[in-house]
């Protein structure tokens, strides 16, 4: 998940491509994907947990694939920049399709919900603790780049620039 | 603006789910789905400028 944030982050500030309100909210749902697994780690593998992701990644596909064809028609160029041939939108649709996919097959090990008795860390191991801080990091990245694109009022449908910095300047 | 807040809140939502108690990750985790459903449809309701 922090790959992916980090990836539409460097879209957005090497290619400087603001994001759509879309493209927002794809970004929000991949980072809710996270909770699921962070809830795995501290309180251990349950049904319930899973189903959190399971939720944000539908909302996710439902979203993009909204985005998909909002330009499905074959004269449109599409919102931004193509990486190896589809859209940033066509690359989350595929990514929340691989996550459901991904959550159901983690789903057919029914041992991993048995209790053996072993305790868990507080917070996981340090591999985890890194994932986990960068996830909420990219988050609180967002949280400003957002307010800086969209100020505050509603965001604009189609950003040229970023709201904040234009009333500045 | 809602999507600021909307990041926010999802931050919120992970150090609950790092830190909190289960039933409190919980409940905000559906708070913020139901606010991503509403910006959702929001933006989706807005007219489609299709020519066919």
């Amino acid at each position: 998940m922090a790959l992916v944030l980090a990836a539409a982050f460097a879209a957005q500030f090497v290619l400087h491509e603001l994001p759509c309100p879309l493209c927002l909210l794809q970004r929000i749902l991949f980072a809710t994907l996270a909770i699921g697994p962070i809830l795995n780690i501290r309180f251990g593998p349950r049904p319930s947990h899973y189903a959190l992701s399971l939720l944000a990644a539908v909302a996710g596909a439902i979203a993009s694939t909204r985005q998909v064809l909002l330009h499905i028609m074959p004269a449109d160029g599409g919102y931004g920049s193509a990486l190896l041939g589809y859209h940033y939108y066509t690359w989350a649709l595929i990514g929340f399709i691989a996550a459901i996919v991904l959550l159901a097959a983690i789903l057919l090990f029914d041992r991993q919900f048995e209790d053996d008795g072993a305790a868990l860390p507080p917070t996981g191991a340090l591999v985890a603790q890194i994932a986990v801080w960068l996830v909420i990091g990219l988050t609180l990245l967002n949280v400003i780049s957002t307010l800086l694109e969209c100020g505050f009022g509603a965001c604009a449908d189609n950003p040229p620039v970023y709201e904040l910095l234009k009333r500045s300047s | 603006m809602e999507f600021t807040l909307l990041f926010l809140a999802v931050a919120i939502v992970i150090l609950a789910a790092w830190r909190g108690s289960h039933p409190l990750a919980f409940g905000l985790y559906a708070a913020v789905m139901i606010a991503c459903a509403a910006a959702y449809l929001h933006h989706a309701t807005d007219t489609l400028k299709l020519s066919f």
